[in-house]
């Protein structure tokens, strides 16, 4: 199939999805509150942490609150696409992965397709509530190029995360470990990046750079917006992030195909 | 030409050992040590198109690893397969265009939407025409009732309802081969029929070559007429289930309950093959012997209360297949 | 006593049980050495290289995040919140309910065996290990020690009968919305879990010390690097051994209406 029909029909994947969970709107907005109130909670905690300190390593609040946002704003569209991901160790144990490779289109692509977990729309009301408020605080300069900047930092950031995320459902190809890799590893270390990459040892910020790019997620393209230098890094480095993300994800991907096609001579 | 041509394929598993304790755990990181398991050993058949043939045989005996590679999921470690003039294993794409599988317990269709967008979505996958995809849906909503629940979400269906969406779906684009696995399991007894007509009329008008996979004897008695017998990754029985019948069906049991009078029970031409207080089971070959014969036997020594003749059961000859292995009498291939 | 018995059972059992699933077990242990990572690298960050702030001094800071991961650790290390929702949810649990024996109390001994082998086999060794090759400070007399300790054992079941009573209350709502989100978050703030108390604004420090969650966390941390002491010290302990027993009524409470709704109606 061409990448023209795959978009259709990825498209009408997605609607569907879409119609099917406004079906249960109460939920629907119950979710969101849920992951709001949970950002939320981030966001005070940090104030708390910074109320008797004036910065932490020179990050004020705001400049701390954009760094956070911006990692939840290429999150939240992760979790629409990827999240599901992890969860390929349960597919393959109950068998209901098969069916995907007995569809005439490419199993990635199909798999991907299976959920889209809309509610997590909502993650991008705290991010713009964030991003609006810090502008008027730190008066940023939102040129043009700024945003289009942005934008690509935040591509790069669900390039970055998503591959992650195909990695390690990768590992259910070769382990059955997946679901568990994301919540023993991933999500400890998300943790980690909300904070500013500098406070860390300097082993923890070549790895998340150029090992397990998660500095390019937040850190790198922050430094660049919001002026700053990135500790030990060249000051342009953020401006990476689209082509790390790139770069990442298609590594990721290979790496999953080749674990699908282990799966397919090895069985389970 | 065949529609499947199936040649000496073989499938190995390298099962990775487990080690125990921490000493293991640690040696197992450096030096894994794997065991081979053969789950199919040598197994080449052909089937032509249009045949309804029954793939049989005891779990783990290699019927599914079988089946996902004629689907293309698997690779097998040596042999030829053929399937519509095409490897699908290599062409897994261009194959799946061309068969639909109905994996009996886990659905095919999108668990949260409703049926109808399930429908949709694979008439997207599959490309079918606007037209063929509306004459589709109008034969099976009219043989399977489909309107009842066809904007129901499937996670809300029956079992029942959820499998007649699952092989109408597995039949929207017109598949030329249909893989069937388990496809009446946990169905009521109307339910079944109801199956099994279907997937009759799917084979007789449309010609579809349909390979069944089931335990349930009674589908395969009902609707194959060829059946593949496999058991420990090898071809035990590739023919026709009345030479099946005619052949390994001559034996029946007559089960009788006696009063007890003390004295044995003299039988020629029966065989004594098991004694529960005062009920007696005893088989004969009804080609040597008939029932009345050695019901006046036994009358002649004692006086019978209740009596049964048994007729064995596809399941009987062949689970009789299985243990004892076919006697020298039965060639492995008839057709 | 028999009873007693029968919870010492539950304790060897899920003992044993974990030893099986050590693998399991002793992964959890890697997530939490990151959580210790980045709690100290923010301290250090704030300190920024002076000696004290606010009254406490760096190395005090640093052991105040140790020994909290460490307690952290401590009490993940039970059964799951989830499954026992599970159980009441589906009225698996009316199994239990027809037992000989308290299924919240069934539960705490349960945890007590699973904790005790996270503790023993991996948790100690490696903060062990880590407090000889840091620099942190440890108490200066028994007493101390034997304080700590009882006081980590209150915030141990403060927090357990809390999130109990939460989990059963939370699931009868339909749809919690943000509630368990906002619960845990307070939990894990106001718990002084990473933020000590003295820290906080002032409004803050007040609603927090009329609250049970600082007995979890703030207090035996604060015991142990020495800066609760003397008859503060003893307060504090009467503080939480108030919460230890405040909690576990609404437990009971709480326990009662789940078990009854489950036995009527059949989950």
């Amino acid at each position: 199939m061409r990448i023209l029909s795959y978009i259709q029909l990825y498209f009408r994947l997605v609607s569907a999805g879409i119609r099917a969970q406004m079906q249960y709107r109460f939920a629907f907005i119950m979710r969101i509150v849920g992951m709001l109130t949970a950002y939320a909670g981030t966001a005070t905690t940090m104030w708390v942490v910074l109320y008797r300190f004036d910065a932490l390593g020179q990050w004020n609040y705001y400049e701390m609150l954009f760094l956070f946002a911006l990692a939840i704003v290429s999150w939240g569209f992760c979790i629409i696409l990827f999240f599901h991901y992890i969860s390929l160790d349960t597919y393959i144990v109950n068998g209901t992965f098969d069916r995907f490779l007995v569809r005439p289109i490419n199993p990635f692509f199909h798999f991907m397709s299976m959920r889209f977990d809309v509610a997590s729309f909502g993650q991008f009301i705290f991010s713009i509530v964030v991003f609006l408020w810090v502008s008027v605080a730190l008066s940023i300069d939102w040129r043009l190029s700024k945003l289009l900047f942005l934008l690509a930092s935040i591509v790069g950031g669900v390039l970055i995360q998503g591959g992650m995320l195909v990695m390690i459902s990768a590992l259910a190809f070769w382990t059955t470990k997946s679901n568990w890799f994301y919540w023993v590893v991933m999500f400890p270390a998300r943790n980690l990046n909300n904070y500013p990459l500098s406070i860390y040892p300097k082993v923890v910020q070549w790895i998340a750079a150029f090992v397990v790019p998660f500095g390019f997620v937040n850190y790198f393209p922050a430094t660049v917006i919001l002026d700053k230098t990135p500790v030990g890094f060249p000051a342009y480095i953020g401006y990476f992030s689209p082509l790390v993300g790139l770069i990442f994800f298609t590594i990721a991907y290979a790496i999953w195909m080749l674990g699908l096609r282990r799966y397919k001579s090895a069985g389970s | 030409m065949a529609i499947i041509e199936v040649e000496h394929i073989r499938k190995e598993f390298k099962i990775a050992k487990r080690e125990t304790g921490i000493a293991g755990a640690l040696k197992s990181i450096f030096n894994r040590k794997f065991t081979i398991k053969e789950a199919v050993q040598d197994i080449s058949f052909t089937i032509e198109k249009g045949e309804m043939v029954g793939y049989i045989g005891p779990n783990g005996a290699g019927k599914s690893t079988t089946i996902k590679i004629l689907t293309g999921i698997l690779v097998p470690t040596s042999g030829k397969v053929l399937v519509n003039g095409i490897v699908p294993y290599e062409n897994r794409q261009q194959n799946a265009k061309n068969i639909g599988v109905v994996f009996g317990q886990r659905t095919q269709l999108w668990w949260d939407l409703p049926t109808i967008e399930s429908f949709e979505l694979l008439k997207e996958i599959y490309q079918v025409s606007d037209k063929r995809y509306k004459e589709n849906m109008d034969t099976f909503t009219e043989i399977l009732g489909l309107d009842e629940f066809i904007n129901t979400p499937v996670r809300q269906l029956s079992l029942g309802q959820r499998m007649r969406a699952d092989i109408a779906a597995s039949l929207l684009h017109d598949p030329e081969i249909l893989y069937l696995d388990e496809p009446t399991i946990g169905l009521d007894v109307v339910a079944k029929e109801k199956m099994r007509q279907f997937i009759q009329e799917i084979n007789r008008i449309r010609q579809v070559t349909v390979i069944l996979t089931t335990h349930d004897m009674e589908d395969i008695e009902k609707l194959c007429k060829r059946m593949i017998l496999i058991d420990h990754g090898q071809k035990v029985y590739d023919g026709a289930i009345d030479t099946v019948k005619n052949r390994f069906g001559k034996m029946r049991t007559l089960v009788v309950d006696v009063e007890e009078n003390g004295k044995d029970l003299v039988l020629s031409g029966g065989e004594l093959i098991r004694v529960e207080g005062n009920r007696k089971w005893i088989r004969f070959n009804r080609d040597e012997i008939s029932a009345s014969q050695l019901i006046a036997q036994i009358t002649s020594t004692h006086n019978i209360t209740d009596l049964t003749v048994e007729e064995p059961t596809i399941e009987s000859i062949i689970s009789r297949i299985y243990q004892e292995g076919l006697s020298e009498e039965a060639p492995v291939s008839v057709h | 006593m028999s009873r007693w018995r029968i919870y010492y059972t539950f304790a060897k059992k899920s003992f044993l049980r974990s030893a099986a699933y050590r693998f399991d077990v002793w992964s959890r242990i890697f997530s939490n050495l990151i959580f210790l990572l980045t709690w100290s690298s923010i301290w250090i960050a704030l300190y920024g290289g002076k000696e004290e702030a606010n009254g406490i001094s760096f190395t005090s800071m640093l052991t105040y995040v140790a020994v909290s991961q460490f307690l952290s650790a401590v009490n993940s290390a039970g059964t799951p919140l989830w499954e026992i929702q599970e159980k009441v949810r589906t009225g698996d649990i009316a199994l239990e309910l027809m037992r000989p024996f308290d299924v919240p109390l069934r539960y705490l001994f349960a945890d007590f065996g699973s904790v005790a082998f996270y503790i023993i086999t991996a948790v100690l060794p490696v903060y062990i290990l880590l407090f000889l090759i840091f620099d942190f400070s440890l108490p200066d007399s028994w007493s101390t020690w034997v304080l700590f300790i009882f006081s980590a054992l209150l915030g141990f079941l403060i927090r357990y009968a809390i999130e109990l009573t939460f989990g059963l209350f939370a699931f009868w709502l339909v749809e919690t919305g943000g509630v368990v989100d906002l619960f845990y978050f307070a939990m894990s703030l106001l718990s002084g879990s990473v933020i000590p108390l003295w820290f906080f604004p002032d409004w803050l420090q007040s609603l927090a010390f009329y609250l049970p969650f600082q007995g979890i966390y703030f207090i035996p941390n604060a015991i142990f690097i020495g800066e609760i002491s003397g008859a503060e010290l003893l307060v504090s302990i009467a503080i939480q051994c108030f919460w230890v027993i405040a909690s576990f009524l609404l437990l009971r409470i709480v326990w009662h209406r789940a078990a009854n709704k489950v036995i009527v109606q059949g989950g």
